[in-house]
């Protein structure tokens, strides 16, 4: 009988450690999936908006309003330039759409760092829901991150996905030939990566754009990234340009 | 020992182990975790078409192989391909290739096989409505066909789960297109696919290594978004006689006799070396070939 309840106590004493042990883990070591390092987007899809652009007002695959049509017709690259509006391109709604490289690392424990060569921007994904954004709308927004899958595993998982939220945004471009969204833009988006598949691994972002002013359905697309060294890899950083 | 109780398995158990056993079964429980959690595919799925717009609803233009990490081997070939082959009346009922049929008119529907006795998951089948292209996913474990087993437009294809991730790998795929402006792909390709579900949306992934006609494997997402009510219906394909031509008439394009490779080039802009498309093209970098690129006059 007294060895039933040392047993108890014991396990209940287990149990408490690993939860506190578990509550006590940051983001970082919660991970269910590693997206740091190096890597370059693939673009073998929308080839000729992504590389040349496209023309003024062509507004296809977008479920664009009639506002929407209306501002894309309307699009100046020179005034954008001029007014210190280049990066309009570059805001979180279409950088992952923009060819570039990106650098993935952990800022600190809470807060995970994306940064792109092309228009060298930076995005910041906190987890810490205590992370309030700025008072400034900026192109980048305010990013609220989480690992959207239980933490099943003991380590990092193929299967894992990091969920990211993304307001506060400064009205850009989800084209550089001037599509718009507004501020009142919500972007979600879900980060997966690849295991090693024919000698590569990729990365895989889905981007859900909902602006209720410009869009008259959720905007989604998807990227991929191939996986590159730490160094020689092409990084090479570069200003935001409207052309 | 006295064996006091049966278990639920129908074994003896001793009752003097019987706590410590439970205790840590319950332990074990609650410290470990599942080995892989599978998601709900099920459904109805209707594909979104705000990426690739243009070359998945109006087709892609003749000569345009930008973004594709194609030899040259396959450039011949698709410079040889020439539209009027889909007129032929035994090209006119043809499906897409499984790893092109989801860039289509792909509403789709997924259901699942089970043993009805132990209730495994034996396959998932996808039903495309265009064409009536009809997928089986062996989820069972059963290996691959030997390498001369007939080869078909949707392969054959074994799933499993990497977590809540369907990986899928197909063999077996006959000869056919990566992109639907004659770029081919071989049958000694391999296609694997990661199915990832995003709430309400699908992102599915192909990557396509073909020793034949590529230089490097090809990767490409496609989009989808649950559709509850959709009811698909049956395709029946009839085949007519749409261009009144001599039996065994084969459309193609002799090597250096097709105008039309260079026409889209034009059109908009871009050098013609970029449409011909390989590797670089797909790369950040090559947006500067274009940008500093001059009109052509």
């Amino acid at each position: 009988m007294m060895k039933r309840g040392v047993l108890t106590i014991l396990s209940i004493a287990i149990l408490s450690g690993i939860a506190f042990a578990q509550s006590r883990q940051s983001p970082k070591t919660l991970a269910t999936v590693d997206l740091t390092g190096y890597w370059v987007s693939i673009v073998d899809e929308d080839w000729l908006s992504r590389m040349k652009g496209l023309e003024k007002g062509d507004v296809s695959g977008i479920p664009a309003t009639p506002q929407a049509q209306t501002a894309a017709d309307a699009w100046n690259p020179a005034k954008d330039e001029a007014q210190g509006n280049a990066c309009r391109g570059y805001g979180a709604a279409a950088i992952m759409r923009v060819p570039t490289r990106i650098r993935v690392t952990w800022a600190d424990e809470n807060t995970l760092k994306v940064e792109t060569d092309a228009g060298m921007q930076t995005r910041l994904f906190h987890f810490d829901p205590k992370a309030k954004p700025s008072r400034e709308r900026t192109w980048q927004g305010f990013s609220v991150a989480e690992w959207a899958q239980p933490h099943e595993y003991d380590g990092p998982s193929p299967g894992g996905t990091l969920k990211v939220v993304t307001t506060n945004l400064k009205p850009g471009y989800l084209r550089k030939n001037g599509v718009p969204y507004g501020e009142k833009a919500t972007v979600t988006e879900y980060f997966s990566r690849t295991p090693e598949t024919y000698g590569e691994t990729y990365l895989i972002v889905t981007t859900i754009v909902a602006d209720p002013y410009y869009l008259f359905g959720p905007f989604v697309t998807s990227s991929q990234f191939k996986k590159l060294p730490e160094t020689n890899n092409g990084w090479d950083p570069m200003p935001c340009s409207s052309k | 020992m006295a064996y006091d109780k049966i278990s639920p398995f129908g074994s003896p158990v001793r009752k003097a182990k019987v706590f410590p056993r439970c205790l840590l079964l319950f332990v074990t429980l609650l410290c470990s975790s599942p080995s892989f959690a599978q998601i709900d595919l099920v459904g109805e799925w209707t594909p979104l078409f705000h990426e690739d717009n243009h070359d998945r609803l109006d087709g892609p233009h003749i000569g345009d192989y930008a973004g594709i990490p194609l030899n040259d081997a396959a450039r011949m070939m698709a410079d040889s391909w020439d539209a009027d082959i889909l007129s032929v009346p035994e090209h006119q009922c043809q499906p897409h290739p499984a790893d092109y049929a989801i860039r289509g008119p792909a509403d789709m529907s997924i259901s699942k096989e089970v043993d009805r006795t132990t209730h495994q998951l034996i396959a998932l089948h996808t039903y495309i409505w265009w064409q009536a292209q009809e997928r089986t996913i062996w989820m069972d474990g059963r290996p691959h066909p030997d390498e001369f087993a007939a080869h078909t437009w949707q392969g054959f294809s074994t799933g499993s789960w990497i977590g809540p991730v369907l990986k899928v790998v197909t063999t077996h795929l006959k000869k056919g297109y990566i992109q639907r402006n004659g770029i081919p792909r071989s049958d000694m390709a391999e296609m694997t696919e990661f199915i990832y579900r995003r709430d309400d949306f699908l992102t599915w992934t192909v990557i396509v290594s073909d020793p034949v006609y590529l230089t490097e494997p090809m990767i490409r997402t496609t989009d989808f978004k649950t559709a509850p009510t959709q009811e698909l219906e049956p395709y029946p394909c009839e085949i007519v006689t749409e261009i009144d031509k001599p039996h065994g008439w084969l459309p193609h394009w002799l090597p250096g006799a097709n105008s039309f490779l260079e026409e889209y080039a034009n059109e908009r802009g871009v050098p013609a070396e970029a449409m011909r498309g390989g590797s670089e093209t797909m790369l950040p970098e090559y947006r500067k070939r274009i940008l500093a690129a001059k009109p052509k006059q």
